[in-house]
């Protein structure tokens, strides 16, 4: 089977594990656990592809992710201008579009240095959500009534677990087939190899500031589609949702999970929301706990949990 | 006559105090395998690092094949048929090796990757990420990532750094044949004056950033100042 052939296979047969494990889970607690999961880990897979495409490592992604979300429910709030048909797609594009405008300057800065930078944009995002308190409501946030039905479907199908849950667990398989699509296709391997060795590129006659400005405007799109279903699901979005600590969760997802691989932060996102409703159980410095989990994988598995099969087959290999 | 394949005037470059380049002239006949030699420091690999648009000179122009090409980019010049390699290689180190070809070739619509692998015996490690090959290899397919296309000229700084006597004479014959079969115009830096003098016609000698001599190997093996200034006694 061809690799294209493969993640269609595998997205659909993820697609179909959805409604097996929302018929599984009982509706309540654990189901709406399982729902904001997968939004969340919508994020964490904007955050893997920056960092598998571009090798940029952002501690900001909460901004598109709140952009998205902010957007979505202002858009929703004003029926009268735009079907939330429009409005939602709009808010997704209208962060990705921002974001390759953005891309085609900061791409250009590396390493750490782009590190501070999405820190310090993420940190201008938080403040400008509690300032511009005529659009955002300020640190009040924004309470957003959904319209009776979107897209054919009820509102309530939207705001309760069981509707969402299904929902989010669709749109994030849909958005990691299609970063692995486009992992592999020849646009994902120009973007490999700027990651690896930009003068080389370069040198081979590849301008290479568009494509980076481009994996950062998916990336940011990705981030934004998040952010859309998290403020249909709660029906409200404040600064909160902007914070550095949600970029720093989402990051600690990818990096958990590993980000060579398209999955790896889906699988992250899942380890980190199952220790996490088990460790706050357990104590309140649940988030200690999880930065020393993380610090271990770091040094054992440096690919993250998603390298550990390669790992696994790599020492098989050596033993036979 | 028609215009050099690579011509050069007056190039100059600084490192701060230091001047690396002091006004170069350099013309390459189309076709001629140039060598460029001379001891650690001339500034050979300034000179690659200027044509190749990678340094910005301080002054001076480049021609290629008559097209002033002074002010554009790297990438804009290898559109305009002028390619190079790197003195510490360069690659993609995580992709396979078949695929980092195929990405080169591609840029400038060129179909020679395949044989281009066989050629420089990369065939077999096509699927194999450029990381876990060994260094003559890795080598190689700096060279070949440079030679796909083929480019008009192109420019090798010291391709067989590292390589074994034995592999830089086996990689000189190599390059010498795939040079000559698509019509390509090389400037070789290279220390080892076994392979310089072996494949190439003429010999240019940089010494403290100014041309010290140029000629055919004959006159370079005899010309005092560079039996002096570089190759002492050894090449006697
Ligand atoms: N990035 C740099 N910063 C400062 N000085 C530099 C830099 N690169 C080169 N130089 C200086 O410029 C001069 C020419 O260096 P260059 O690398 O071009 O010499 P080379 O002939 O290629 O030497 P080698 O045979 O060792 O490769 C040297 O004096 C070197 O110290
Ligand atoms: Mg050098």
């Amino acid at each position: 089977m061809s690799g294209a052939g493969r993640i269609a296979a595998g997205a659909l047969a993820a697609a179909a594990a959805g409604p097996a494990i929302a018929a599984l889970v009982p509706p309540g607690v654990l189901l709406s656990l399982l729902a904001q999961a997968c939004i969340y880990a919508i994020l964490a897979l904007s955050v893997g592809v920056l960092a598998r495409q571009n090798g940029m490592v952002s501690f900001g992604h909460a901004a598109m992710f709140g952009a998205g979300a902010y957007l979505a429910g202002i858009g929703l709030g004003a029926p009268g201008l735009l079907p939330a048909e429009a409005a939602l797609p709009l808010a997704v594009l209208a962060v990705a579009a921002v974001c390759f405008g953005l891309g085609l300057i900061v791409v250009r800065v590396h390493g750490i240095a782009f590190a501070m930078l999405t820190l310090a944009l993420g940190q201008a995002c938080f403040e400008a959500a509690n300032k511009a308190r005529g659009v955002t409501g300020g640190a009040d946030g924004l309470t957003v009534a959904l319209p009776r039905e979107i897209f054919g479907l009820p509102a309530a199908t939207f705001q309760r677990a069981e509707g969402m849950f299904l929902i989010a667990w669709l749109a994030m398989v849909a958005l990691a087939a299609l970063a692995a699509l486009l992992a592999r296709s020849r646009f994902g391997l120009l973007t490999e190899a700027i990651r690896e060795n930009e003068e080389r590129a370069r040198f081979l006659g590849y301008g290479t500031v568009l494509p980076r400005a481009a994996v950062f405007a998916l990336s940011g799109g990705i981030a934004a589609a998040g952010g859309v279903l998290y403020v249909l699901y709660n029906g409200f979005v404040s600064p909160e949702t902007v914070h550095w600590s949600v970029s720093g969760s989402a990051l600690i997802m990818a990096l958990l999970g590993g980000t060579r691989t398209v999955w790896g932060p889906l699988a992250g996102a899942a380890v980190y929301f199952l220790l996490r409703e088990q460790l706050v159980e357990v104590t309140e410095r649940w988030l200690g706990l999880l930065g020393i989990l993380l610090v271990l994988v770091m040094v054992f598995l440096p690919d993250g949990l998603s390298g550990l099969p390669r790992r696994l087959r790599r020492r098989h290999g050596a033993e036979a | 006559m028609s215009a050099p394949a690579l011509s050069a005037r007056g190039l100059a470059r600084h490192y701060g105090g230091v001047a690396a380049l002091r006004g170069v002239d350099l013309d390459l006949v189309p076709g001629e395998i140039r060598g460029l030699i001379g001891p650690n420091g001339a500034g050979k690999s300034t000179l690659v690092d200027v044509l190749s648009g990678r340094a910005p000179g301080s002054g001076g122009s480049v021609r290629l094949f008559g097209q002033d090409i002074t002010g554009l980019g790297p990438a804009a010049r290898r559109h305009a048929g002028l390619a190079r390699s790197f003195q510490r290689t360069s690659i993609f180190p995580a992709l396979p090796v078949g695929a980092q070809l195929d990405l080169a070739a591609r840029r400038v619509g060129a179909t020679d990757a395949p044989r281009l692998l066989d050629e420089l015996d990369l065939a077999r490690l096509a699927a194999v990420p450029a990381e876990q090959t060994a260094y003559g290899d890795q080598r190689r397919l700096d060279l070949a990532l440079a030679l796909v296309g083929p480019p008009r000229v192109l420019l090798l700084d010291e391709p067989a750094a590292g390589l074994t006597a034995e592999e830089s004479l086996a990689l000189a014959d190599r390059l010498r044949e795939l040079a000559r079969a698509r019509g390509v115009t090389v400037l070789l830096v290279e220390h080892d004056m076994e392979v310089v003098f072996r494949i190439c016609e003429r010999i240019t000698v940089l010494e403290l950033g100014a041309i010290l001599a140029e000629g055919t190997p004959q006159e370079i093996r005899r010309h005092p100042e560079v039996v002096r200034a570089y190759l002492g006694s050894a090449a006697a």
